[in-house]
């Protein structure tokens, strides 16, 4: 596709001639109807969500009115960070650190956040350890800033995993075996799946009594008593998330990876066990370079797709824990702060572009060779 | 022939005219046997009134889609739909949205309703909606397994219930049964962990988080009391999955025979009776228990549904004449006979043909006029993120991230920033 468009072009050093200059015209009354379609159905909702991020507009107010200029206010409440440092607790008698178990104690962090008196009160995102001292990480809105941590965690997991294993897929379905078609459309069954149902399966499977799947197979294996709680458990929390997304959409990259597999010629590999490369040698040397655009484009896809997730977060935690997108629409729906989702709606925005843009560069997927 | 042809165009224009005019569309639930319920007295209405057509919009299960369902009509002000079912926390919310149905005829038969719920209905002296059927948290108890182990009756209170939802475990593990437990209710972090422990700390003179009058009150001892024994079922009593426990997920337990006791909703009682309830016959209902203050005594959350009148219908005139024929009387008899919905009208609890169906409803009267309405009114529009912070601390208590101390103190601040009330003692 680019190399044709860039074919097109005249080289740069001899100047357009009247021909391509001609042609660029026509080329510019051809695009006009896709850039207006663009315009309508991109541009003007994306730049209302940009207005009303600016604006405290409540959602469904019942007035005609739209809601106050407020300036970047809605951005500082979603943004506002401090690192300070947790004081320990000192024993008013002698000055000196309570130990417990020989360990300083600290104050609660939350509320020592809470008590700093900022105009909007603080909670905890994080805590470390440095040295002796505690350190914690407070914002004005923690559960934003910990949906975009979790979302982050939840995509570069699940794309990773779901890379190697479609890949690990693919090749296995491009070899020549009885019964190929069927195990092809076998693997899709997953993708095929409604992720609001299947989220839901998961549901079940990982129900906190005996009646999930899970539960059962982990009581029987004398692992758990049977009542393990996965979605409760916070470390578990982004895992499970993780895990439904890597079964669901793994049968996808598999099919992209197979389609580009498809595309290199099997001479080359004729060639290179010719050459007495070894398996692994011609995974590395043929078919890994060459699958490359493929890849690019399934990554794109994929992450782009995985830091938009909203439908499995929003159907297994509700409230309990945020995507970036299912926050938007806690603020939009529940807390009816159309300002505020807006704005989350951006930063959002924003954080794809970056990533958008990071995989153009790094994969090259705009250069020509 | 023209004319005819004329007079044909004018008569059709006419009755497509009135019919438009005469279409009432009421949007309402279909749990259970609701929807069949709302129809079938659609169809009653539109006998006594010709002309008149009363279609039902199916509307999503969840309260929380379907608020986001009403509030894109709302905010597009649509006439699409004149008669809104509305839950019992979202008038102070919505008002704006609805009609006066004072102004409508509803001052007639406010007084036949239970008072609290017409208070919770009531903003600024307006009747946002007219009560159709209520809810109230009760307390399951295993009538056969009391028996079994010697209780007198069901727990009174709060520590009654763990020591004998103890007792019953133990015997009950020690006679084979692995997966029995003592107390299933409403852990998960939403709305019913809201509705939960506002009856634990209402039960035990600890306020009910926002007074009416706008005072942050949360923050007591009597709620951290009562808050601290809670996180102490998990994993003891109850299953340490009830922090992801619903409605449903407590009921199963239930039904299957595998809890002493249970907290959940009137509607579980008509299913845990039905063949295939491995409980059918071996329980009752009673309120939940007291707090073991002085004065404590048993509180259950109002829960519940309303009819209100869009304030963008096109005739809110005939609408609230459907609102009310729908909530009337004979209308809330007709469901608490076949649906064992349960009435809003006072009166109803002494219909010897309601009781004669459904014999609990007669021990719930006392629960329906104690009912502790959550503070929805008082905190509007901010009522969503007021509960919303309010179970989110009392999940961090209950999974043992957070003690109830810090957990209430830290709650009191965001709900300080969050509405801007001053804080007090209940």
């Amino acid at each position: 596709m680019t190399k044709e468009s860039r074919a097109l072009q005249p080289a740069k050093s001899r100047g357009p001639s009247k021909l391509a200059r001609g042609e660029e015209r026509t080329a510019l009354w051809l695009l006009l109807p896709s850039f207006l379609i663009i315009a309508v159905v991109a541009l003007y909702p994306f730049g209302r969500v940009v207005l009303s991020s600016f604006t405290d507009e409540r959602f469904a107010a019942g007035t005609d009115l739209r809601g106050e200029f407020v300036g970047v206010v809605n951005y500082q409440r979603l943004l506002s960070m401090t690192l300070r440092q947790v004081p320990a607790v000192v024993d008013v008698d002698t000055g000196e650190r309570v130990l417990r178990d020989g360990q300083p104690t600290f104050e609660n962090p939350r509320l020592f956040l809470r008590r700093l008196g900022t105009s909007l009160p603080l909670d905890a995102v994080a805590t470390f350890r440095i040295g002796g001292n505690l350190w914690v990480l407070g914002a004005t809105s923690a559960s934003f800033i910990r949906s975009v941590w979790d979302t982050l965690v939840f995509t570069v997991s699940s794309v990773a995993i779901e890379t190697v294993l479609g890949m690990i897929i693919a090749l296995t379905l491009a070899a020549k075996f009885l019964g190929r078609g069927v195990m092809r459309a076998a693997m899709l069954v997953p993708w095929a799946i409604i992720t609001v149902v299947s989220a839901r399966i998961w549901e079940w499977m990982l129900q906190p009594t005996r009646a999930g799947f899970f539960n059962t197979l982990l009581n029987d294996l004398g692992v758990t008593d049977g009542s393990y709680a996965f979605f409760q458990t916070a470390a578990l929390q982004v895992p499970a998330m993780v895990a439904i997304d890597v079964w669901k959409t793994t049968p996808f990259m598999a099919l992209l990876l197979l389609a580009g597999l498809s595309t290199i010629p099997g001479e080359l590999y004729e060639a290179a066990e010719v050459d007495g490369a070894s398996p692994i040698r011609r995974f590395f040397s043929i078919t890994l370079p060459l699958l490359m655009p493929t890849l690019a484009v399934a990554l794109i896809f994929r992450t782009l797709d995985a830091l938009r997730v909203f439908d499995l977060f929003q159907v297994v935690y509700g409230e309990a824990r945020y995507s970036m997108a299912s926050y938007a629409y806690y603020q939009l729906i529940a807390a009816r702060n159309v300002g505020m989702s807006s704005a989350a709606s951006v930063i959002i925005f924003v954080i794809i572009f970056a990533f958008a843009l990071f995989y153009i560069r790094a994969l090259g997927v705009d250069r020509d060779e | 022939m023209r004319i005819v042809l004329l007079s044909l165009s004018l008569a059709v224009a006419l009755a497509l005219g009135s019919a438009v005019a005469q279409t009432v569309t009421v949007a309402g639930g279909a749990v259970g046997q609701e929807l069949e319920l709302t129809r079938a007295a659609a169809d009653r209405y539109m006998q006594e009134n010709p002309g008149v057509t009363v279609e039902v919009l199916e509307v999503p299960d969840l309260a929380d889609n379907r608020l986001g369902l009403y509030l894109q009509f709302f905010e597009a002000q649509s006439s699409e739909v004149d008669v809104y079912q509305i839950d019992v926390i979202w008038p102070g919310d919505l008002a704006v949205h609805f009609v006066d149905l004072y102004d409508y005829g509803a001052r007639d038969v406010a007084d036949q309703h239970f008072p609290a719920i017409v208070e919770n209905n009531t903003v600024d002296g307006r009747l946002i909606g007219i009560p159709w059927f209520t809810d109230a948290g009760l307390l399951y108890y295993r009538t056969d397994l009391l028996e079994e182990y010697g209780f007198d009756g069901p727990p009174e209170t709060w520590a009654e219930l763990t020591e004998m939802a103890q007792t019953i475990q133990d015997g009950e593990r020690a006679a084979g049964q692995s997966d029995f437990w003592g107390f299933v209710w409403q852990g998960n972090a939403y709305e019913g962990l809201t509705t939960n422990a506002l009856e634990w700390i209402a039960s035990n003179e600890g306020g009910s988080i926002i007074s009416p009058d706008g005072v942050i009150t949360v923050n007591n001892s009597n709620a951290v009391e009562i808050t601290d024994l809670a996180a102490s079922w998990v994993g003891t009593i109850s299953p340490p999955g009830v922090t992801g426990f619903g409605e449903e997920d407590a009921r199963n337990m239930w039904q299957a025979g595998n809890a002493a006791f249970m907290r959940n909703w009137p509607y579980a009682y008509s299913l845990g009776q039905q063949d295939g309830s491995a409980v059918a016959g071996n329980f009752d209902v009673r309120p939940l228990p007291a707090g073991d203050t002085m004065g404590g005594e048993p509180a259950a959350t109002l829960g519940g549904w309303q009819l209100g009148v869009s304030r963008y219908s096109n005739n809110p005139e005939l609408a609230a004449d459907v609102a009310l024929f729908l909530a009337s009387y004979d209308e809330q008899k007709v469901r608490a006979v076949e649906g064992s919905l349960n009435p809003t009208i006072m009166a109803l609890y002494e219909d010897a043909d309601v009781l004669e169906a459904v014999p609990f409803f007669g021990s719930l009267f006392d629960v329906f006029t104690n009912a502790v309405a959550r503070p929805s009114t008082a905190t509007a529009p901010n009522y969503a993120q007021v509960s919303s912070a309010f179970y989110t601390a009392i999940h961090s208590v209950l999974t043992g991230q957070e003690d109830a101390e810090t957990a209430l103190a830290l709650l009191e601040i965001d709900l300080e920033a969050l509405t801007g009330f001053p804080t007090g003692t209940p």
